[in-house]
């Protein structure tokens, strides 16, 4: 005969234990929801989590478009077409993606204005502030690279313009705007260049400096607000 | 300013750090709370700007390469992107009017590169390296002039770049009767730049009747296009080329129907023109256009 078994609550916990044994993802859980953040913080701390939220819909959203966007000047707005009016609820799709990346750029404006104005960015916090830089600076390069896909004739004609304003640096810009366009026209290797950026590099680079930004969020704590009232800057300096 | 030592400095963070911990709030329910309602919102606000967006669409057209128009919002898709399409204004998304608008207001060849790339270059490494310019370790707003005064004018340059950029040049007047004139005012020349005699009104690159071009810079710009001017030998053929040239070179700077200051090198400009027929033939010899 075996031996008695434990008791249910026991053996529901098993699993649980176990990964908690071979990885503290439990203990890291806790420590994260239950951690202490200064008492006074509000809607205002906010707009970073958003973001993070916003970053994910522009993932998944974008995830959908790629399983029928072709990115050849012969497909690519035939594509774009037939998602925004045949496909089951593709406008909503295309859509959301492509309001969502005006509503993440207002976004950023605003939870760098927070940070501004809170002075965040101070000791020991430069390293926050500069990943976020980084990270404002190639949503940018998102927005730019996203904006050709559709291939429509402002598309066009904006990217040119955008790929011409790089080419007017010294030195590097014609090669920059060569590099961009692959060749001295939109053609093909444009529009996949451009896809890759769009779909693979950028956001990927984005993806990492935001977990570095978050990294550094949770082990320095968030500031308290500049008139919180045990600032010790206030006691002591 | 009060100038912190290192350990002062350390020592005012980590004091601030235990006062966190012990009289702080968990981040559950706390702050997920918080967060979890403005995520919600903020999805929100995309899927109804979505909807709405999608409710002032025009009925899909029967014709498979048009554009579907929209209202305020914009349309669905504009029609698929085409290199010999005359008369386009090139827009970029919103986010990118305040760099537009720079574009425009340092538009000479001269001083482009002012508005393409130095103030976007020294910008991004203001915004990178801010916490080592702004050295002053308060942060209250009270003790902070002058990153007050830089926090609310930024805003404020970049709305009103942004406002202007936004502006689609306004219509021109009726072109003339001469060769390549129809042209210029119906290709994608009259997006960008005045030209009395063509009666065009674009204002993102120079303005022609003051650039005054002779002949052969004209040719060489229309051919390989410069700065932010893109190239249009993919667009126009030779003829059509050395036609839009002509014209630019003898009706730029003119006054009435005497010709500018350049007309001399292009004297021939009306038989290119004459061979690229269609639009740029001229009113006299193809009045009922292409
Ligand atoms: C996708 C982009 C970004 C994400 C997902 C993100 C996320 C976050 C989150 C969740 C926080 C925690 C506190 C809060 O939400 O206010 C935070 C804090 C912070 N962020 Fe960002 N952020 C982004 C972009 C930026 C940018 C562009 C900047 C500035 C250039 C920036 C600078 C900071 C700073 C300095 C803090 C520390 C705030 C404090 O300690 O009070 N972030 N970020």
């Amino acid at each position: 005969m075996s031996t008695l078994l434990p008791p249910p609550k026991e053996i529901a916990m098993l699993p649980v234990d176990w990964v908690e044994e071979r990885s503290g993802a439990i203990s890291f859980g806790k420590y994260m929801l239950f951690r202490n953040v200064p008492k006074d913080i509000s809607w205002l701390q906010t707009l970073g989590s958003a973001l993070i939220t916003v970053f994910i819909l522009q993932a998944t959203t974008g995830i959908i478009l790629a399983m029928y966007y072709q990115p050849t000047p012969e497909t690519a707005w035939m594509t774009i077409q037939w998602i925004t009016n045949e496909a089951t609820l593709g406008w909503l799709v295309r859509g959301m993606h492509k309001w969502g990346s005006s509503v993440m750029v207002v976004l950023l404006f605003l939870h760098m204005g927070r940070t501004f104005l809170f002075g965040a960015y101070k000791y020991p916090r430069e390293m926050t502030w500069i990943t976020g830089a980084i990270i404002f600076i190639l949503v940018m390069g998102m927005s730019f690279t996203g904006y050709l896909l559709v291939f429509d004739e402002r598309a066009y004609w904006a990217t040119i313009v955008g790929v011409n304003i790089n080419g007017t640096a010294p030195i590097l810009g014609p090669a920059l705007s060569y590099i961009l366009m692959v060749g001295p026209e939109i053609g093909t290797h444009t529009l996949s260049r451009f896809y890759s950026l769009h779909m693979l590099v950028l956001p990927s680079a984005i993806g990492g400096l935001i977990f570095l930004h978050m990294l550094l969020v949770v082990r320095l704590g968030v500031t308290s607000p500049p008139w919180s009232r045990m600032e010790p800057t206030e006691r002591d300096v | 300013m009060p100038r912190l030592t290192a350990r002062e400095r350390r020592e005012g963070y980590q004091r601030e750090y235990a006062f966190q911990q012990r009289h702080g709030k968990p981040f559950f329910p706390h702050v997920v709370f918080h967060d979890t309602i403005v995520s919600l919102i903020v999805v929100a606000l995309i899927m109804g700007i979505t909807i709405l967006w999608y409710a002032q669409f025009g009925a899909i057209p029967t014709d498979p390469m048009a554009e579907r128009t929209g209202g305020l919002l914009g349309p669905a898709y504009e029609a698929k992107a085409d290199p010999g399409v005359l008369g386009y204004h090139p827009q970029p998304d919103w986010y990118f009017f305040f760099l537009f608008e720079l574009l425009r207001i340092f538009k000479t060849p001269e001083l482009l590169i002012v508005g393409t790339i130095i103030i976007p270059t020294i910008w991004m490494v203001l915004l990178i390296g801010w916490p080592f310019i702004d050295r002053n370790p308060d942060r209250r707003l009270s003790r902070r002039p002058i990153a007050l005064s830089i926090g609310v004018m930024v805003p404020i340059v970049l709305l009103t770049l942004t406002f202007y950029g936004s502006k689609v040049p306004a219509e021109g007047g009726a072109a003339s009767t001469e060769p390549g004139a129809a042209a210029f005012a119906a290709g994608a020349c009259s997006t960008c730049h005045v030209l009395a005699n063509a009666g065009t009104a674009g204002n993102v690159g120079p303005v022609l009747d003051e650039a005054k071009p002779d002949y052969a810079t004209a040719l060489a710009l229309i051919t390989n296009g410069q700065g932010s001017m893109p190239a249009f030998k993919a667009t126009y053929t030779e003829d059509e080329i050395s036609c839009l040239a002509g014209y630019v070179a003898t009706w730029s700077a003119a006054v009435g129907t005497t010709p500018g200051p350049n007309a001399a090198t292009a004297k021939d400009y009306p038989a290119s023109c004459e061979k690229a027929g269609g639009l740029f033939a001229g009113n006299a010899s193809s009045a009922a256009g292409p």
